[in-house]
């Protein structure tokens, strides 16, 4: 049945001759062969190849995911940065912390200490 | 312009080819006349109709007068003329316009030669082709109307071999289907 269909596709497409005009209409739109020459000279293949199609589209998703991966690392990167910036701040500020707590002790111990006595002097004068 | 005699060397094309480069009306004719009938059925049974298909071949050798320069050889020209009109049928496919495709039956004042044959079961085939997919017609037209192997409708579509016999598989399929469908064969025809 295979072969049978492929013999009925044959016969049923069998080459048909166009209309009996038909050679002297394309021969009398044929332009002069010195402007078909200068157009020939300037313009490539009709129709491109596969890669010439695809290498804008290519090219773009590329630049694409380059730019996507990029700026992730950008990305990371800055906030790594942050994080360790973050950590120095804080240590900063436990350092001044603790600087403080050491003086404000030592204000305390200052505070507490009893006054020294002073010597009676106004008595021995009378 | 100078004037060649071709009735003097009807077979000698490649001279024909020569002659055409140079620049010679009559033997850029005369290739035309060798190829329009192939041309215009490659046009004719992808865009099922006839002034397309026309047009379409009109297209194909206005191309080839301009790249006549590129073509080296006359298995080059044909095989040049079967690529150029496959692609640029499916490109005017592919081309939203109203009046793309039509039933080929509607075009029956088409001479054919005569061979035998059954008439309504060719007139279905030709019908059911054209409800083909573009590529898949293409391949389909290259194959059974041009007789091309595998590896030659891949290059002349640019696509993979394997596409190429998927889509010949697939469209006998279908085509096996939709006879069965339309009461052409029954299915104990069938493997």
């Amino acid at each position: 049945m295979s072969q049978d269909i492929e013999n009925e596709l044959r016969r049923a497409m069998r080459a048909i001759d166009p209309p009996a005009d038909f050679t002297a209409r394309v021969m009398r739109n044929l332009p002069p062969r010195a402007t078909v020459t200068a157009i020939a000279a300037a313009r490539p293949a009709a129709r491109p190849s596969l890669w010439t199609r695809l290498s804008a589209p290519v090219a773009l998703a590329a630049s694409l995911l380059v730019a996507i991966v990029l700026g992730q690392h950008m990305a990371t990167q800055q906030a790594e940065r942050q994080q360790l910036a973050g950590l120095e701040a804080s240590r900063k500020l436990m350092q001044a912390l603790r600087v403080t707590s050491q003086k404000l002790d030592l204000a305390y111990e200052a505070v507490q200490r009893p006054p020294p006595v002073a010597p009676p002097a106004e008595e021995n004068r009378s | 312009m100078s004037v060649v005699n071709l009735q003097a060397a009807p077979d000698d094309s490649s001279s024909l080819l020569r002659l055409a480069r140079d620049g010679n009306a009559a033997a850029f004719e005369a290739l035309v006349r060798q190829h329009q009938a192939s041309v215009f059925s490659i046009g004719y049974r992808m865009l099922g109709r006839r002034d397309a298909a026309e047009d379409l071949a009109q297209d194909v050798f206005l191309q080839l007068y301009r790249r006549l320069d590129s073509i080296e050889t006359l298995q080059h020209l044909g095989f040049w003329l079967r690529r150029v009109a496959a692609n640029l049928a499916i490109d005017w496919l592919r081309r939203p316009a109203p009046s793309a495709t039509q039933a080929l039956d509607t075009e029956a004042e088409l001479a054919a030669p005569e061979v035998e044959c059954d008439p309504l079961m060719t007139r279905a085939l030709a019908r059911l082709l054209g409800e083909l997919a573009p590529a898949a017609r293409a391949v389909m037209v290259l194959r059974y109307q041009e007789d091309l192997e595998v590896a030659e409708i891949a290059t002349a579509l640019d696509m993979p071999v394997n596409t190429v016999k998927s889509h010949i598989k697939r469209s006998l399929t279908a085509l096996r289907g939709k006879m069965i469908g339309a009461q052409l064969v029954s299915s104990e025809e069938l493997p």
